[in-house]
């Protein structure tokens, strides 16, 4: 688990991308991705490619990075979008016996898979770029209440640290003979012994993670937390003019999209 | 029972949003009320942490193994708190590990977290049972029922999206028998879900107790 979970391994880089300012970077590349997910008309296909693909040439991230986050959830799309061709459509490409191959159903699927690339590319460029305590910072500037932007930076701080315990809990448990139970395990057979000692393993590391909050609560308690102050006003940061141009030009460009997008649908 | 980016259109994405946005809001209302909302704060964000990391665990059934999605299971310990915790544990469970999407943020956290906020209300009436059922049945019941609950709802409106969504020209009547066959296939996982919420809730009740009771 642990290396995928390095989220801000690539954000101290050089690149127009990462000069985008947080709040602004964030704003932008959001509006380009729920424009792509409006995307339904061939025509805006390539468009939204070739953008993607050049924002992630622009960011400097390597290949590596993209590879190894999409691994999981194009196992996922794909599973999904499979039997799309073999499901959906009128017009019958290929026939074998009761299995039919449907081009409607091929379009659907080739929309879907560049859609899902554009928008999670897209959306790994803005997480590879921006430390992640930045992107909290530009979520809370942009109106996320305190509670979350609190509640996450505190979950996010533990994240290792828990998936450290329970890796170490479930390396104890094995070595007390976790799992080898005296009767051999037959197919589709829940083992409710081993039922009970996982519900203990995850009732165990919940109980330390909650008396964990306790200690941390009192140590944010005598550092003030809670405790209501005027602060002086954190001016926003100055836009720059970079910033300011990059944003412009996506929010034109989703615009874009949706226009065409809407206009398509009209006809 | 993450949808991933791509599949649902946009309105839907963004009705998604707008549903987390006023549950988040009343989840928030509802937390606010209580005499000191910050003191919850750390409770929730580790156990929230907790869960995304507990979540990674596979119950074995030969030849395969399942991983829980423990929704129910976060409604019945933490109240309104599932809520912000579920959709936080979403938000890192995209960006971490690339499960669901950002765009289907809002709605999976919908799916998965009004579920939670009803599985917490149905545990709750296990306090109504304990004079008529000894007080460890009526604890397990209604964990097994709250557990089972927040993985049917959820099961069953992945399926009804997914199913409705994403081959637009399948007829109605395929589409409804395909979601019944789905959450039929699924009828075993929900129960696991409810047996493992019911050990686990058995389990806190012998070891921590005051994890279980409801804050004031």
């Amino acid at each position: 688990m642990a290396p995928t979970l390095s989220l801000d391994a690539y954000t101290r880089l050089e690149s127009p991308i990462h000069r985008w300012q947080p709040r602004l970077k964030l704003v932008g590349l959001v509006a380009l991705i729920f424009a792509f997910a409006g995307v339904r008309q061939w025509v805006l296909v390539l468009p939204m490619v070739v953008i993607t693909l050049l924002l992630y040439g622009l960011s400097r991230l390597p290949l590596r990075f993209l590879l190894q986050r999409l691994h999981y959830p194009g196992m996922f799309i794909l599973a999904v979008v499979l039997v799309l061709p073999f499901a959906s459509g009128d017009t019958v490409l290929w026939q074998w016996g009761w299995l039919s191959l449907y081009w409607e159903g091929v379009l659907t699927m080739g929309l879907v898979v560049c859609r899902f690339l554009a928008i999670l590319t897209t959306g790994f460029i803005l997480l590879g770029t921006t430390p992640f305590l930045s992107l909290i910072q530009a979520l809370r500037s942009l109106g996320l209440p305190a509670l979350l932007a609190d509640m996450t930076l505190l979950a996010y701080r533990y994240l290792y640290d828990i998936a450290d315990t329970l890796t170490t809990m479930q390396q104890a448990m094995r070595l007390r003979g976790l799992g080898r139970s005296q009767r051999k395990s037959s197919w589709l057979r829940l083992d409710m012994r081993l039922m009970r000692q996982l519900a203990s393993l995850t009732g165990s590391l919940l109980i330390r993670s909650y008396e964990r909050s306790e200690r941390v609560y009192k140590a944010m308690r005598l550092r003030g937390y809670g405790v209501s102050t005027r602060r002086p006003a954190a001016g926003m940061p100055s836009v720059d003019g970079y910033s300011y141009w990059a944003t412009a030009l996506s929010l034109m460009l989703a615009a874009t999209f949706m226009v065409v997008e809407l206009r398509g649908m009209g006809r | 029972m993450h949808i991933p980016d791509g599949i649902l259109p946009a309105q839907v994405c963004a009705g998604g949003y707008a549903m987390t946005g006023l549950a988040t809001w009343y989840a928030l209302r509802q937390i606010n009320h209580k005499p000191d909302p910050t003191a919850e704060i750390p409770k929730g964000a580790l156990l929230t942490a907790a869960f995304f990391v507990a979540s990674s665990i596979y119950i074995p059934i030969p030849p395969a193994s399942v991983h829980l999605i423990l929704n129910g299971l976060l409604g019945v310990m933490l109240g309104y708190f599932a809520f912000p915790a579920i959709l936080i544990g979403l938000f890192f469970q995209a960006i971490v590990l690339g499960h669901g999407g950002l765009t289907t943020l809002g709605v999976n956290a919908v799916m998965m977290g009004i579920p939670a906020v009803l599985a917490y209300h149905l545990f709750r009436l296990h306090d109504h049972f304990d004079r008529r059922l000894p007080a460890r049945w009526s604890l397990a019941i209604f964990a097994f029922l709250g557990g089972g609950l927040g993985l049917g709802i959820t099961a069953l409106s992945f399926f009804t999206l997914v199913v409705a969504t994403v081959p637009a020209d399948f007829d109605s009547a395929a589409e409804k028998t395909a979601i019944v066959g789905l959450l039929l296939t699924h009828l075993p996982l929900i129960g696991i879900e409810g047996v493992f919420t019911a050990l686990l809730v058995l389990f806190l009740q012998r070891v921590k107790p005051e994890l279980l009771k409801e804050s004031p």
